[in-house]
């Protein structure tokens, strides 16, 4: 579903040459909750950039649902997010004058979707997340763990593949916290493959897989209890 | 899509309705200048007759002494008495002449209680009106016949027929100059001239009161109001050609009648031939000493050379494109500044899918919104700015010039208006082109992160 070969994510400026990733090699299959976790500055975030086709690469090959992303056009890129990712991010980033309908709609427009599916689709994605009551309110309306929950509504919307959560309780307190990580998972029993950044040892515990990043290397540690049957690619 | 972004142009242009505002304000205040000023150079610098201008030519030759200096040709002298009637007599198929000089008189009625006016004419012959073509209310022009006749008519204009007979029909009605009692046979309604390009003044004074026939200006001696170009002997005399001596002035080489020709596109070369024939006969006869030149200039490379010499309306034109500009630039900074501030928005939109293209359609759309509302304000600024500058332009005349005769050159006409649109939208989407380029070319993942 998810391989990376090789792979390497070098920051370049006039003086400084940062490796943060360097020669990454993963395979994470369909269907698995993986969590990432890693200290302050190890490339964690810069894992997920890439994973998520949000920045480029200079070496090795990355295969997302079987297509080799290196040196596809920005436009391609773009298809890619919009189609087969889901994005949650700590800090939610709702537009904040748009209400939930909206913020939710926002990915289902770039797909060029009809008015009716869209609005299906919406109606849904609220729903399963405990929303749909609200869904002319503004995010400013809304609690931390709503606004999150918006933020995954609007990330499941679009029935992607993926979702790459940036620590998505980061800004949550536990019990928040605890509604949306069941809300992840129970997202992930459905069959969606989910990769998540957290610092939480906790959370990253109730994974199936975490994989640690220090100092942009990958060290892929199998959980010793899975939770549940992985299903194949 | 077309919709969604347009959705999201209008709700950021309502989002920060001030700033908004100061943009459109700014493009408005700018392009507003500049389309007055425009618009008073474009109205200004109209070439009249504008259907064959091509073919109205004025006709010049030099018949200066030997030792007269090199004249640029906008200076060179006007044509001699006899060289004109030789002119008009000459057979020329297909071919108009006429011939102008200024005149004075105080123009006089029956009616007792009408006070007399003083002003200028012109005098001429009968091809002026079908050359020129003045508009009339009433009445015509007069005729071959009657010219040669000798007879004493009139065409008056249409603020002397307000003025002395309370704006009727006034043909058949006669009128006294001096003692010269003329009847009028024609009437012309407002004749707008962007320049009084006949007398070759190139004034932007309203054209003449009256014009009467040469035949009858000669014969009775009226004054002559020119300038005489003199040699020969008769340079020390040549201020007392404007009342008197008129036997010595027909028969003098003293330049002072301006001389035009309505000529068809494929008789020019022959024309210019036949002038340079003429001359050449003259020259066995004594006369142009010195070698042949001629000038035979159409309306439009006359106006070309006297628009590009209206200093004023060249440095007008110049700080008002220089104003406009520096509007832009402020606009630019506030929209720069108003994009720059949606980064993460953009960020945002990027990483959920959509791509570069409809980021910089969305905001191309919100940028021409701004130029077409800068574009429409800027046209009611223009149209305000225009009419200050007719107020100004009738004060500075003493009030001798009527609105009527301004109008024209201060009019904001469709092309204008249209060519101000468009200038404004142009204009601000070019100046936008580094903003938006700036917003577009956010990573997706740049901004995610922050708080």
């Amino acid at each position: 579903m998810l391989r990376m070969e090789n792979v390497s994510k070098i920051y370049r400026t006039e003086l400084v040459e940062t490796h943060a990733l360097r020669n990454v090699n993963l395979h994470i299959k369909s269907g698995e909750f993986v969590s990432v976790t890693g200290p302050s500055g190890s490339g964690k975030t810069t894992f997920l950039n890439l994973a998520g086709a949000l920045e480029t690469f200079e070496e090795g090959d990355y295969f997302l649902d079987g297509q080799n992303v290196k040196g596809l056009s920005d436009d391609r890129l773009s298809e890619i997010r919009n189609e087969k990712i889901g994005f949650i991010f700590q800090s939610f980033n709702l537009l904040p004058d748009l209400p939930l309908f909206d913020n939710v709609d926002v990915p289902l427009r770039y797909r060029g979707m009809s008015t009716k599916e869209r609005k299906e689709r919406i109606e849904h994605a609220l729903e399963t997340v405990g929303l749909a009551s609200r869904m002319k309110h503004l995010p400013t309306q809304l609690s931390g763990g709503q606004q999150q929950r918006v933020a995954i509504a609007r990330a499941i919307a679009g029935s992607p593949k993926f979702l790459l959560a940036d620590e998505p309780t980061g800004n949550l307190d536990s019990l928040m916290a605890q509604q949306v990580m069941e809300l992840l998972e129970d997202i992930n029993s459905k069959g969606t493959t989910i990769i998540m950044v957290t610092h939480d040892d906790q959370l990253a515990r109730r994974a199936h897989r975490n994989i640690q990043i220090f100092d942009g290397q990958v060290s892929d540690i199998e959980k010793a209890v899975a939770k549940d049957v992985m299903r194949t690619a | 899509m077309f919709n969604y972004n347009l959705q999201l142009a209008l709700k950021s242009l309502r989002d920060k309705p001030s700033l908004t505002f100061l943009t459109i304000l700014t493009i408005a205040i700018g392009l507003g200048f500049y389309t007055t000023v425009k618009t008073m150079s474009y109205q200004g610098g109209q070439v009249p007759l504008a259907h064959k201008s091509k073919n109205i030519f004025l006709v010049q030759m030099d018949n200066r002494e030997v030792t007269a200096e090199e004249v640029h040709q906008s200076r060179l002298v006007d044509t001699t008495y006899k060289d004109t009637l030789n002119l008009m007599a000459m057979d020329l198929p297909g071919v108009k002449q006429t011939f102008n000089w200024s005149t004075y008189g105080i123009l006089n009625v029956e009616d007792e209680n009408i006070n007399p006016l003083r002003t200028f004419a012109a005098v001429t012959s009968s091809d002026f009106f079908t050359m020129f073509e003045p508009p009339f209310i009433f009445g015509n022009g007069w005729d071959k016949a009657i010219e040669n006749s000798g007879e004493g008519v009139i065409v008056i204009s249409k603020l002397m027929n307000d003025q002395l007979f309370g704006g009727k029909n006034s043909v058949g009605e006669n009128v006294r100059i001096g003692t010269h009692t003329l009847k009028i046979i024609g009437v012309l309604d407002t004749w707008h001239l962007t320049r009084k390009f006949y007398d070759r003044s190139f004034s932007t004074a309203r054209p003449d009161n009256f014009f009467i026939p040469y035949t009858f200006a000669m014969e009775n001696e009226l004054p002559r109001r020119a300038g005489f170009d003199c040699w020969a002997g008769n340079a020390d005399i040549s201020r007392s050609f404007r009342t008197e001596n008129t036997e010595r002035l027909i028969n003098s080489e003293c330049s002072w009648v301006t001389f035009w020709a309505e000529i068809p596109d494929d008789q020019v070369e022959s024309y210019s031939q036949q002038l340079h024939n003429y001359i050449e006969g003259q020259k066995s006869l004594g006369r142009f000493p010195r070698e042949i030149l001629t000038y035979v200039t159409n309306l439009n490379d006359q106006f070309t050379y006297i628009n590009g010499r209206n200093d004023f309306m060249n440095v007008f034109s110049l700080i008002s494109t220089l104003f406009f500009a520096v509007c832009l630039l402020n606009a630019v900074g506030i929209i720069l500044a108003k994009f720059m501030r949606r980064t993460k928005e953009v960020s945002l939109r990027r990483a959920l899918g959509a791509k570069k293209k409809t980021i910089i359609a969305q905001h191309i759309i919100e940028v021409v919104i701004i130029g077409f509302l800068g574009g429409l304000l800027g046209i009611v600024v223009a149209h305000y700015g225009l009419l200050g500058m007719m107020k100004i332009a009738l004060y500075s005349s003493d009030y001798t010039r009527q609105l009527e005769d301004l109008q024209p050159l201060y009019a904001l006409d469709f092309s204008m208006i249209t060519n101000a649109f468009i200038t404004g939208i142009v204009c601000t989407l070019v100046t936008s082109i580094y903003p938006i380029w700036r917003l577009c070319n956010t990573p997706p993942a740049s901004q995610l992160k922050s708080q």
